[in-house]
């Protein structure tokens, strides 16, 4: 049986795509068999993210409608072993998702998946909802500043209540914390809420902190999941993140204050 | 959730729920009696008769037949609405059904009496006769109330163990205590009871109400944010202090 993670955060543009890319071929290239989810039908992005675009030809909703078989849906990536997507579909509506047709979706992977990782849409509306209705756990994506903190906030509250889990008084949904675009200098000089702030307002474990960084916009772009560049800050701090997530006990990087040197200043060099 | 939100066929779901219903239990059988005992309390907290809706426990009563419409009829001339009766012999529970109230087996566990005495020894304090007649019923809450949530005690008082965030809502019919941050908004006596009172480890909420009065986050002395405070209503004030 697949372990079902949803990836979600209320607010948009915080980064759930690219987690939800980046922690999905971060499984997958620790062994697991991975299959990652776009439920923002619509707004499709996660084909873009995984740089598979080109090949999609049937979507999660052809699946849900008996339109296509699974198999004919789910695209292979060129990169990773183990790793498959199943895209959104762009021309209809989040109205087009049925519980029924998730649910059998998501058992008929179960099989034969260890990790289904669920891409959420922004909001709290009926999309997101589907998307964590059947998860096992939950990876909130905050951003350090107080909107995208509330509406992580308002999202465990789902979690607490609207889930199958909670439904069926099963054991809770199992939350963890990833914090993103995280930027110590501009924490150190108070623009953004700390590491601190974050953690104590949610009460929840923290699973990542990924610091800002341009290898994560560089890599939507090219469509390669951010990862795979292991000589980036970003790169690394998904890396522990998946650590964490299959338990093991990784210790927290790229929290402090980062001086620069008089050449990266001169030359106004980014973080990579 | 309710997964079938977007489907229309149905015109109702059935579904099981918990509600707060006042249960009024009878020590007397006697219509006279129970008026004037009505008519008492009303005066002293008038905010709680609107309308309520109460359970009659007859349990304690040995009477095999009782005169149940002229109870609820004394209870509808005040502002109750009897909408069930629970235990009795059995014609109780035919005129129960004639009167188109539920019926509801005795309960085995006898629940605690809200009230200790009838009120018998009115004093001539208001203010205290009603704070004793609060029901001392309350409710734990355990754990962080988060935004969007809201919790409430519709009897007695709120204790809240753990964070109340920004966005979220604590309410109580007594007084609310949050032992942690209040970052969100807290009501206390919501039916009315001025002698409510707010409590907190750590003041920042975003607005604070005692029966009906309230204080918005930018009307509160910043010195007492961030501090354990208390809140009581004072001639129609909010009175905020520090217990630190």
């Amino acid at each position: 049986m697949a372990k079902i993670i949803v990836v979600t955060s209320g607010k948009g543009g915080v980064g759930k795509t690219t987690s939800a890319a980046a922690i999905a071929t971060g499984l997958a290239l620790r062994g697991n068999k991975t299959v990652v989810i776009d439920f923002d039908v619509g707004l499709r992005n996660l084909d873009l993210v995984m740089g598979c675009e080109r090949r999609v030809v049937y979507d999660l909703i052809n699946v849900i409608q008996g339109e296509a078989g699974l198999n004919q849906a789910l695209i292979r990536d060129k990169r990773t072993e183990n790793l498959h997507i199943l895209p959104a579909s762009q021309t209809r509506d989040k109205a087009a998702l049925t519980p029924e047709g998730v649910e059998k979706a998501l058992e008929t992977l179960s099989q034969e998946y260890d990790f289904i990782v669920c891409d959420s849409p922004a909001g709290i509306e009926h999309g997101a909802q589907l998307a964590m209705y059947f998860a096992d756990e939950a990876i909130v994506v905050t951003n350090p500043e107080v909107s995208s903190v509330r509406d992580s906030d308002r999202i465990l509250g789902l979690l607490a209540s609207k889930t199958r889990r909670a439904e069926r008084s099963e054991p809770p949904v199992q939350e963890h914390l990833l914090i993103t675009r995280y930027d110590p200098n501009r924490v150190t000089s108070g623009d953004m809420l700390t590491l601190e702030d974050v953690r104590e307002i949610l009460a929840i474990n923290l699973v990542g902190l990924i610091p800002e960084s341009e290898a994560v916009l560089r890599a939507s772009n090219q469509g390669v999941p951010v990862v795979h560049d292991m000589d980036s800050d970003a790169g690394k701090a998904y890396a522990d993140t998946v650590s964490r997530l299959l338990g093991e006990e990784v210790p927290l990087r790229f929290y402090g204050y980062q001086k620069k040197g008089l050449l990266s200043r001169m030359f106004g060099g980014g973080r990579r | 959730m309710s997964l079938n939100m977007d489907r229309v066929a149905s015109a109702f779901t059935f579904k099981g729920g918990m509600l707060p219903m006042t249960v009024m239990e009878l020590t007397s059988a006697d219509p006279e009696q129970i008026r004037a005992q009505l008519a008492g309390k009303v005066s002293q907290s008038p905010a709680f008769f609107q309308h309520t809706p109460v359970v009659l426990s007859v349990e304690q009563l040995d009477e095999p037949h009782l005169a149940l419409e002229r109870i609820c009829a004394v209870c509808r001339a005040h502002k109750l609405l009897p909408v069930a009766v629970r235990g009795g012999t059995d014609p109780v529970k035919q005129s129960a059904w004639a009167l188109g109230l539920g019926w509801f087996p005795p309960q085995e566990a006898r629940p605690r009496a809200v009230e200790e005495a009838p009120l018998a020894a009115a004093e001539p304090q208001p203010d205290e006769a009603e704070a004793s007649s609060t029901p001392a019923v309350g409710r734990i809450y355990r754990g962080t109330v988060r935004s969007g949530q809201q919790v409430t005690a519709p009897e007695g008082d709120l204790v809240v163990v753990g964070a109340v965030n920004p966005g979220a809502e604590v309410l109580a019919a007594g007084s609310v205590h949050v032992y942690g941050p209040l970052r969100g908004r807290a009501l206390g006596g919501i039916h009315g009871n001025r002698q409510a009172g707010i409590f907190c480890k750590e003041l920042h909420a975003e607005l604070l109400s005692l029966a009906g009065n309230y204080k918005r986050l930018e009307d509160i002395d910043p010195r007492l944010l961030s501090q354990p405070v208390q809140v009581q209503l004072r001639d129609d004030q909010l009175n905020i202090s520090s217990l630190g």
